[in-house]
């Protein structure tokens, strides 16, 4: 079998499992987390292009989602199709972006961060005053709601994201984002265009963001306007990638994998405690595998022939 | 990606897998009478509205544990009595997580009824799950009116809206003197949807009842400096201010009165001093201080003693939530629907809730053809230490009394 069909086998699969996952599922439940998970990895994987690949800490995400999800529920309720209301939240924020990434990509390192998070801020600040209330669907949708469709919608979603992310960093796109986060001056000096890459993982990121935020405004009956604009939307992305391993494909899905599930079953069976468990299993990742739980084998190993190697010479001494 | 990475994420995908379902492995009878009756909620015991989240539950744990040992509650199709069961998992503060309980509840717990979270965004999400799940939904802390206009036919809310809190401000107004009675009201309106609406209810029933809404000052959730508006209403010489403030901001409010000087005799903040610890925070200047009194441990509603005295001897404390009482209440709505129902089905129980007439620990209840509960309007006021009931359809435990200058409370 050539090798190119043989690794698209496995994602295949993968692909072909998740689309039948729903007939395997009873009761709307283990849908809605299934939903969740989907959602996760999403707006994590695309924070993992512009974080992880390209080395800018994008604190601003919940502005990118919440303007997604803003325009798409405002177009959708006001009449529109649904398809095109989720593009146009998603080229909202795509615009966004390009207004708001162009200056603020020449900031570098921490200034970048405070900057997006600034704009976050404002975004919710006038999102929560502009839009006071509560969104809720018309009673038409309300009484034909099945999860089903929002199902398949958040799947295709993720699956286009961690497409488009794989085939961007195996690119030489990818390459000269990669060279960015190692080393912006040597990158530039090697002739790499530094604000044409950083904004190009801007847009891309911002774009998968946006759709997943017009997901959500699909996904949920009611909810106040301002939901999606809460700073939760810019802290979860970025704890995620960092549980997973920030800078891999498998980062961003292992880390929603391990946010939602076990999140959810800490929830559900240690009470209040839950939130002191998730955070010592945050901080104990962080300080024991910074490369996130990818990286846990690579440590492991490098644990174990670094033991071998001092047994080695302890007994060439003897 | 190397075999290494691939074989340890399939490996934690798998183990994480097989702990999600774990705890959803356990048995369930089938056939003939229950063995109790499931009801769950999802409410905010974590995160940043734990504080009245927890008396909600605390209030719902309580009924359950009266009506338990009164028997439980009949059920006319199985003819006898079954124990209730509230389930009640931690939204952690978060509406997505009301969301996915609320549908566990649903799915997998098989709950015959929803009771209501904690804060008016995690219920918003929650009665519209309710709605889709055709699941009877009975929650206490929500108090816009429009959630309820979306004509759901599932969700009821035994508490009181914008339209009430209102009425009971001008009910303490024209319960002063003629002499004392302020003439100028200062409406400082939160831009949320229930500041927006309370200040269209202050308008139209101020016109009806002779009162001037003098001065409309708009202020956002995360306002923490007031004196513009303070000063505006000194100016125009309010003599009565009201307002729907977050917790925080109340007491901020209050703070900057203080130092501007200005010192009407009407306060009323509906959210915040209602907080039984705001006392303990403010001193002697939240003294004279109106806010809501939705349910008050002095109430004489039937049952209330008992839940006083329970909550007082398990907790170790005298201090109270308004939402332990409220909390309570919805649960004996329920339970009466459930009983009047006489079966455990959502829709019959969701029939009986329509025609819900019952007196609970915070006094009596009907719905509306919205859901919106007719409950006693109330409103308590700050008097040394104390939050009296100051106007109440059945009974107070004092008079309004207008608040003096800061130097004299």
């Amino acid at each position: 079998m050539p090798l190119k069909l043989k690794k698209t086998i496995a994602p295949g699969l993968v692909t072909a499992f998740l689309f039948c996952l729903p007939l395997f599922l009873s009761g709307d439940y283990y849908l809605t987390m299934v939903c969740s998970l989907f959602l996760y990895v999403t707006i994590s994987q695309s924070w993992n292009l512009l974080g992880g690949y390209t080395g800018q800490i994008n604190v601003g995400q919940s502005a990118f989602f919440g303007t997604g999800a803003l325009v798409a529920r405002l177009l959708w309720t006001g009449g529109l199709p649904f398809i095109p209301a989720l593009l146009c939240g998603a080229f909202s924020s795509v615009l966004l972006s390009l207004v708001i990434g162009i200056p603020a990509l020449r900031l570098r390192g921490h200034y970048f961060a405070i900057g997006t998070l600034a704009v976050a801020w404002i975004a919710f600040l006038l999102a929560e005053n502009l839009f006071p209330g509560v969104t809720f669907l018309p009673g038409k949708y309300v009484a034909t709601y099945s999860l089903l469709p929002r199902y398949y919608l958040y799947l295709v979603i993720m699956l286009s994201t961690i497409l488009v992310v794989f085939l961007v960093v195996h690119s030489r796109m990818g390459l000269a984002m990669e060279a960015i986060r190692e080393d912006e001056e040597a990158a530039q000096a090697s002739g790499v265009n530094m604000t044409k890459y950083k904004v190009i993982a801007f847009v891309i990121s911002s774009f998968f963001v946006g759709l997943a935020g017009g997901a959500f405004a699909y996904f949920h009956v009611s909810y106040y306007w301002y939901l999606p604009f809460i700073l939760m939307w810019c802290f979860e992305p970025i704890l995620i990638t960092f549980i997973g391993g920030a800078g891999t494909l498998w980062g961003p899905i292992i880390g929603s994998f391990c946010y939602v599930a076990l999140k959810e079953v800490f929830a559900l069976t240690l009470g209040e405690v839950n939130v002191l468990i998730f955070g010592a299993v945050f901080i104990f990742i962080i300080l024991f595998f910074p490369k996130g739980i990818i990286g846990v084998p690579e440590k492991l190993q490098e644990h174990l022939s670094k033991k071998a190697k001092s047994r080695q010479s302890a007994r060439q001494k003897v | 990606m190397r075999k290494g990475n691939f074989i340890t994420a399939a490996g934690i995908l798998s183990f994480s897998l097989v702990f999600l379902l774990l705890p959803f492995m356990g048995g369930q009878s089938y056939g003939g009478a229950p063995e109790k009756i499931k009801v769950g909620a999802s409410v905010a015991l974590t995160g940043k509205f734990a504080g009245g989240g927890v008396d909600v539950a605390d209030g719902y744990k309580l009924a359950q544990k009266h009506i338990n040992e009164d028997g439980g509650i009949y059920v006319k199709e199985y003819d006898k009595k079954l124990p209730i069961e509230i389930i009640i998992y931690d939204d952690e503060s978060d509406p997505n997580k009301t969301v996915a309980r609320l549908e566990k509840l649903n799915s997998v717990d098989k709950v015959v009824a929803y009771l209501g979270g904690f804060s008016s965004a995690m219920n918003t999400a929650g009665l519209a799950i309710a709605e889709k799940n055709k699941v009877p939904w009975v929650g206490v802390t929500i108090a816009a009116e429009g959630v309820f206009s979306q004509g759901f036919k599932y969700t009821f809310a035994p508490c009181m809206f914008s339209f009430m809190e209102v009425t009971a401000f001008y009910d303490a107004l024209d319960s002063l003197p003629e002499s004392q009675r302020p003439k100028k009201i200062a409406n400082f309106e939160l831009q949320s949807d229930w500041g927006i609406e309370c200040g269209k209810y202050l308008k139209e029933f101020g016109q009806k009842r002779g009162y001037e809404i003098t001065l409309t000052e708009k202020y956002a959730k995360g306002t923490s400096d007031f004196s513009s508006l303070i000063m505006a209403a000194k100016a125009a010489g309010c003599d009565a201010v009201f307002s729907v403030p977050t917790p925080p901001q109340s007491m901020t409010l209050i703070k900057q009165m203080k130092e501007l000087g200005y010192a009407p005799p009407v306060t009323c903040f509906i959210r915040g001093p209602d907080l039984s610890n705001y006392w303990e925070v403010m001193g002697k200047d939240a003294n004279y201080i109106l806010t809501c009194g939705e349910w008050s441990p002095d109430m004489k509603y039937p049952g209330n003693e008992r839940l006083v005295k329970d909550f007082r001897e398990e907790k170790k404390t005298e201090i109270i939530g308004m939402q332990v009482g409220c909390g309570y209440g919805a649960v004996q709505v329920l339970a009466d629907a459930i009983e009047r129902g006489g079966t455990l089905d959502s829709k019959a129980i969701r029939d009986a809730l329509t025609k819900t007439d019952m007196v609970t620990v915070r006094g009596h209840v009907t719905f509306d053809e919205r859901g919106i509960g007719m409950v006693p309007y109330s409103l308590c006021q700050w008097q040394n230490g104390k939050l009296e009931v100051v106007t109440n359809p059945d009974h107070t435990t004092a008079k309004v009394v207008p608040a003096p200058p800061w130097d004299q409370r």
